[in-house]
């Protein structure tokens, strides 16, 4: 295992009776990509803002590269070596997109070449295009270059997606995919599961500042996720009832779909000769659990589109 | 240094906004021009609209008798009066609110009253007659011991006649009356002005002379302008409002969208922010200053110079303003809020601190007020500068503005947070 660049131990942070983060203790590791998965107010920004030392915490520790966020002598340390995408990353409208980068470079001792870094992200056409005429998804690609120009070896990225088109978060899943190919540690949060399951390589499930869970989407899946099901297209009440005999563990869904829970391979051959032998010809697909089917199970609910927790 | 790179960048910012550049620079030109045109005289002085209704009327012809021409030629050699005449058939008021119609200007109307010539004709002479007795009556009674009887009885019949001949002069007046809107604000000035055409008529029907030279001097070495008395005003009036409306509003705008928590991420501090605001702001101001002056030479031939003094309390004034900007954008979240509150500062601020108007003309608890206002001193402070050439004055109000400036930077950079709750 790689040596932890943040050791968080205990942390909490509370506003007068409420506890946003409630005694939270996890590490993240160099090199991986580290999710904080969880709904809006889990406390997933307040806790990235005590690393960032830009938020005070109320107790506990919380150390990036064995520096304390705390003593002033090691913030400093600390900004020098760390990159922020802050949640809504905005920047100076009438400012060009090199103009931004090269703002936020100019705040480091050293950094990286601009242009590299503008063509590190794809954003060579845009170079002299202002901030303002952006659409949100190239945006988001300056808020990453300009994390990345300082040459961090710890990427902040909060909730880089939030708001984006489906193709303009696809394009931010590249970027995060290529920080880890070179070599950067990316703490991510998101409400997003299915962002969370494709590119982290541990997931932290948090909810109402406790972490609930912490571990690799294919751990907790496998742990927590339940287990596979056979999915019969537009089935009959009939061959429902004759599924339930034999297998057990079979229901309906709303769309008059057939579902049924299968307990390892054999039990799926089995099946599959058994609607063979009954002409069933309708679509039949096997649905994997997903971190979705986790958090469901561990929190006991689901988390929107726009990030709210539902029951 | 990371406070220049943020100057850098908030000026670059700020001149490729096109509102910024509006309210920044172009605004105050346009009031500029506006007060220069207004005052300067540049083509054609303005005159105020006066309503004249003559009822003093020659009963032979029905024509208007001649003093009463004379006196509404006396009024027009003033040069100050758009005179429109009212016949003496309408009625005055109406007539004259018709003439202005719905969008028109105040109301005033002179009445030259019926009998004006001859109350003025026998008002002289009863005053002509009068001077004349006292002053035989004088040198009667110097002379007395000098003269016979017969010379004294002859004396005292002249006076006598004289007398009585006054006697028979009806004691009347000439009558004008002025009709006023009580809220024009140019009424005491026409008054005064008809006043004195009235006061001039008079001596010049009686024979006097003025015997009080007046003598006209200007208090500064240069021969200014108007409008260089109006380039301190304006210039420290917008300089106030880049501050307390501009950066409070930018700076507003650049916390709500996360712009100063996303630099804060990084090692530069709070204080760099600052310098690097104040340093745009100053260098607004100097450019302000400077397109001022050079239109104001280009379009109204104004001769002020800015010394190093000026100069210096620009920049003192630009960090004062700057600071009370930082610290209205501490406590605010969001612009409108920001422009809204910085308006209700800066607006009265404006008006109460003798930018435009002196502060002599205010009731004495304005007066009281404007003491406390910052913008009294920076405005005061740049016009010894700029136009008195009087470093006393300088000194004193470059003092309290430094002072000012001191405090109001320390609590904006006390306010600001560079890290959140």
């Amino acid at each position: 295992m790689n040596k932890a660049v943040v050791e968080v131990d205990s942390l909490v942070k509370q506003y007068g009776q409420l506890k946003a983060v409630d005694g939270i203790s996890f590490e993240v590791y160099e090199g991986e990509v580290f999710a904080f998965l969880g709904p809006n107010g889990a406390g997933k920004t307040t806790t990235v803002e005590i690393l960032e030392c830009i938020r005070p915490l109320t107790s506990g520790t919380a150390r990036i590269f064995g520096y304390e966020v705390t003593r002033n002598e090691d913030v400093k340390e600390i900004k020098r070596r760390i990159g922020a995408l802050p949640q809504e990353f905005s920047a100076l409208d009438k400012l060009t997109v090199k103009e931004n980068i090269e703002l936020i470079g100019d705040m480091y001792e050293k950094h990286l070449d601009v242009m590299e870094i503008i063509k590190l992200l794809d954003l060579e056409d845009k170079t002299n295009e202002k901030f303002e005429n952006l659409s949100g998804g190239l945006k988001q690609r300056v808020g990453v270059a300009a994390a990345l120009v300082s040459d961090p070896q710890l990427v902040f990225l909060d909730e880089p997606t939030t708001g984006l088109d489906p193709k303009s978060r696809r394009e931010v899943w590249v970027v995060i995919e290529n920080l880890k190919k070179l070599g950067k540690t990316v703490f991510l949060t998101t409400h997003y599961m299915e962002e969370a399951q494709v590119l982290a390589d541990r997931v932290a499930i948090i909810n109402k500042g406790k972490i609930a869970v912490i571990g690799s989407p294919q751990e907790l899946i496998s742990q927590h996720g339940g287990l596979k099901v056979l999915v019969i297209r537009k089935g009959d009440k009939k061959l429902a009832d004759s599924l339930q005999k034999r297998y057990g563990q079979t229901t309906m869904n709303g769309n008059g779909d057939i579902l049924v829970k299968i307990d390892d391979v054999d039990e799926l051959w089995q099946m599959m000769t058994t609607l063979t032998e009954m002409r069933v010809g309708k679509d039949i697909e096997i649905q994997t659990p997903t971190i979705e089917d986790v958090f469901l199970k561990i929190v006991g609910g689901r988390i929107t589109e726009e990030g709210e927790f539902k029951q | 240094m990371k406070a220049l790179t943020i100057f850098k960048a908030v000026t670059k910012n700020w001149m490729r906004s096109r509102s910024g550049l509006f309210f920044s620079i172009l605004f105050p030109i346009l009031l500029l021009v506006v007060f220069g045109a207004i005052f300067s005289g540049i083509g054609g002085t303005s005159k105020y609209d006066l309503f004249v209704q003559n009822l003093d009327l020659k009963a032979a012809d029905g024509e208007p008798s001649d003093l009463s021409l004379a006196f509404i030629e006396a009024l027009n050699s003033t040069e100050t009066f758009a005179i429109k005449d009212v016949s003496p058939s309408e009625n005055a008021t109406e007539y004259a609110r018709e003439a202005l119609g719905p969008l028109g200007g105040s109301m005033r109307i002179l009445v030259i009253s019926e009998g004006f010539q001859d109350d003025l004709i026998n008002g002289t002479l009863k005053v002509r007659i009068g001077i004349s007795y006292d002053t035989l009556n004088m040198y009667y009674w110097y002379f007395e011991p000098y003269m016979d009887d017969a010379q004294k009885a002859a004396f005292q019949q002249g006076l006598d006649q004289m007398q009585q001949y006054n006697a028979t002069i009806p004691d009347t007046k000439s009558s004008l009356t002025i009709m006023v809107d009580p809220s024009d604000q140019s009424a005491a000035i026409i008054k005064s002005i008809i006043a004195s055409v009235a006061n001039a008529f008079n001596y010049e029907m009686i024979g006097a002379e003025n015997v009080i030279e007046f003598n006209e001097t200007s208090v500064t070495t240069t021969r200014y302008s108007n409008v260089d008395f109006y380039i301190p005003g304006i210039t420290a009036a917008f300089i106030m409002t880049n501050g307390i409306i501009g950066l409070a509003a930018t700076a507003t705008e650049f916390k709500r969208r996360g712009i100063i928590k996303r630099l804060s991420i990084t090692p530069l501090t709070k204080m760099d922010w600052i310098i690097g605001n104040v340093l745009s702001q100053a260098l607004l101001n100097l450019m302000l200053t400077a397109i001022m002056i050079a239109l104001g030479w280009v379009i109204f031939n104004v001769r002020v110079i800015p010394d190093a003094f000026s100069i210096a309390l620009i920049l003192l004034g630009s960090i004062m303003f700057s600071g009370i900007g930082m610290a209205l954008s501490g406590f605010i979240k969001d612009v409108e809020a920001a422009s809204a509150i910085g308006n209700a500062i800066a607006f009265p601020m404006m008006f109460l601190s003798g930018t435009y108007f002196p502060l002599e003309l205010m009731p004495d608890y304005l007066q009281t007020i404007s003491k406390a206002l910052p913008l009294t001193y920076f405005s005061e402070g740049l016009k010894h500068a700029m136009i008195y050439k009087n470093p006393e004055g300088v000194y004193l109000n470059m003092l309290i503005v430094a002072i000012l400036a001191v405090a109001f930077i320390i609590l904006g950079s006390l306010v600001t947070r560079w890290k959140e709750k």
